[in-house]
């Protein structure tokens, strides 16, 4: 057993399995590690695993077997502070999850005060300034249902940005929108990534893929089928049936 | 606007069937020869009787500048009445213990009124605690906690299945005596328990319509549970559950007419005492029943503006 990990990668896992309650085997041995600056899509069909792996990763699901550090903290060693780690990992859902009670602002402002207890107005100023860099600097008073699902999309990445997280988990954060707004979030997306943040995306947009990621992962049935840099996945040389067929099937 | 003529007719019907239904319960009343005295309910609701002021020991009187003093017999220190309207003993009197000395205008809250304050004073202390056991029971309900959640279901299930009465009847005549409660007290306890109960049950529904992706994105951004529960996910349900809540709030206060069975003088009790003091039966329940809907109807008016105030947001 592994209690602490004394390397520099962010994340690690080995043999990490998931049995849902309902006996759903959604997670089968899944090994990997990614380095801190890395940015990983993970690829796969419906259904295979990629929403659960990422939720494993700041323990919004707990596994059944093996082993997950995170910055170098075994998750499940009962000295963990669960809360803490996860103010270290960002998270971006597929439907927002704005709190609507709140204004745009409010929403960035609220995990900082709360959680970090921080002065209000050095809150209020960081919160402006993360609204400024994702284009909502004019939203920043009026409440989330007012908003486009790109706005909105974009304010959940500064909300979870106000926390200075070293990592930030991506679950399919394009898939509930217009086609014509997807472009402004892979934006948002693509700037983080070029300032070196340890991202790990769940995605179908394999153009995003293709130029940002460092290492594409390919799930299929809760296994971790292929790993390897998107030359290889995208390129022309068929190197695994089953990756063949998903991506012919996608493109 | 074309509907607008035939909007107005039913209006005009709709003003007829009320003044139908008075002239039915007036004919009503007609048929038993009762005789309506509207006015015998003022006293109840203004008491604007003088009040009396009597001696209290044997002595003289005098009168100095329509000032009463009165020099009691056995040294006590003198009584000095300066303030009364009507003096009844002229200067010189001879005093005795008992007599009326003195009659002083005054205008007071009638009995009906002072009902009406004790029922508002029960409705309001029961109305906190109901919100705070509901709430309490809500979180316990929801909770993975096999033993708050069990707790938590035969509590609400045990007070839904009983009648507000016998509750009432029990906490009076057992805990209150057990644990030496007021009568005041005990009416309390017994409505904040029961109302808490459908209280738990209305916000334990409303946190469960909360979509799970708020309690996973608060709790992703490091909040602990209650947090995440104070911050984001409770915000939401009260909003949610005030059309319940003003209903069961509403209900608390129509509720509260039961304690007057343990001989709490409010609203219904005051109307119970005044209906055998003055004759005015049909006036008095009808009076009674007036100022409870001017309880409810404040509230809900309240409640109503709670409401448009957070509809303008989210
Ligand atoms: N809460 C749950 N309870 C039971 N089974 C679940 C639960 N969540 C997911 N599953 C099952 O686990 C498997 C993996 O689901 P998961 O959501 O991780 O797939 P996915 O790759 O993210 O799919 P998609 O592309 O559709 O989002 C599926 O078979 C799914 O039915
Ligand atoms: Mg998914």
């Amino acid at each position: 057993m592994v209690n602490t990990y004394k390397g520099h990668d962010m994340v690690v896992t080995a043999n990490v399995d998931k049995i849902y309650p309902n006996n759903c085997h959604a997670l089968k041995k899944v090994t990997t590690n990614i380095k801190r600056g890395e940015v990983v899509v993970i690829i796969g069909p419906s259904g295979s695993g990629k929403s659960t792996f990422l939720r494993t990763l700041n323990q919004l699901e707990t596994i059944t077997d093996g082993d997950i550090i995170v910055d170098g903290v075994n998750m499940y060693d009962d000295r963990t502070n669960i809360n803490k780690l996860r103010e270290n990992v960002g998270m971006v859902f597929q439907s927002f999850n704005l709190f609507p009670h709140l204004t745009v602002k409010e929403n960035v402002m609220l995990a900082p005060l709360k959680v970090s207890k921080l002065p209000k107005s050095e809150v209020d100023a960081e919160a402006q300034t993360l609204l400024k860099r994702v284009g909502l600097a004019e939203k920043m008073d009026v409440y989330p249902a007012q908003l486009s699902g790109g706005q909105q999309q974009r304010v959940a990445i500064a909300r979870a940005l106000a926390m200075k997280p070293d990592m930030m988990l991506f679950d399919e954060p394009t898939s509930a929108l217009d086609p014509e707004m997807v472009g402004e979030v892979l934006d948002v997306m693509k700037s983080l990534a070029a300032e070196g943040m340890t991202m790990i995306v769940v995605t179908h947009e394999m153009g995003f893929a293709n130029e940002v990621a460092d290492r594409v992962l390919f799930m299929e049935d809760g296994s971790l089928l292929v790993d390897d840099i998107p030359e290889n996945i995208f390129g022309t040389v068929a190197n695994h049936p089953r990756l063949q067929k998903f991506l012919s099937n996608i493109l | 606007m074309k509907e607008q003529p035939h909007r107005l007719k039913w209006h005009i019907l709709f003003v007829i069937t009320i003044f139908a239904l008075a002239a039915a319960v007036y004919s009503a009343s007609q048929t038993i020869n009762y005789n309506w005295q509207w006015h015998r309910v003022l006293p109840y609701i203004v008491d604007t009787s003088p009040v009396d002021i009597i001696a209290q020991g044997d002595g003289s009187a005098s009168i100095n500048n329509s000032s009463l003093t009165i020099t009691y017999d056995n040294g006590e220190p003198d009584r000095v009445i300066s303030n009364a309207d009507t003096l009844l003993v002229s200067d010189g009197d001879i005093i005795f213990e008992g007599d009326l000395l003195a009659r002083q205008e005054s205008v007071r809250m009638g009995v009906l009124i002072e009902g009406l304050l004790t029922t508002l004073e029960i409705s309001v202390i029961s109305l906190f605690f109901s919100l705070f056991i509901g709430l309490v029971a809500a979180l316990m309900r929801i909770s993975n906690n096999p033993f708050s959640k069990n707790l938590s279901l035969l509590y609400v299930e045990v007070i839904r299945g009983t009648p507000l009465l016998v509750q009432i009847f029990i906490v009076y005549f057992f805990l209150g005596t057990v644990f030496d409660l007021e009568r005041f007290t005990a009416g309390i306890v017994a409505l904040s328990v029961f109302t808490g109960a459908y209280v738990a049950e209305i916000l334990r529904s409303g946190i469960q319509s909360i979509s799970p992706g708020q309690m996973e994105a608060a709790r992703s951004l490091g909040m602990t549970y209650p947090k995440a529960m104070m911050y984001v996910i409770l915000p939401q349900a009260f909003k949610r559950t005030l059309p319940p809540m003003a209903s069961q709030l509403i209900n608390l206060i129509k509720d509260s007419s039961l304690v007057s069975v343990i001989s709490i003088t409010d609203l219904t009790k005051a109307g119970r005492e005044v209906v055998s003091g003055s004759f005015a039966t049909f006036e008095v329940w009808f009076t009674v029943a007036a100022l409870y809907l001017l309880l409810t109807s404040t509230l809900s008016w309240a409640i109503q503006r709670i409401e448009k105030r957070l509809a303008n947001n989210g």
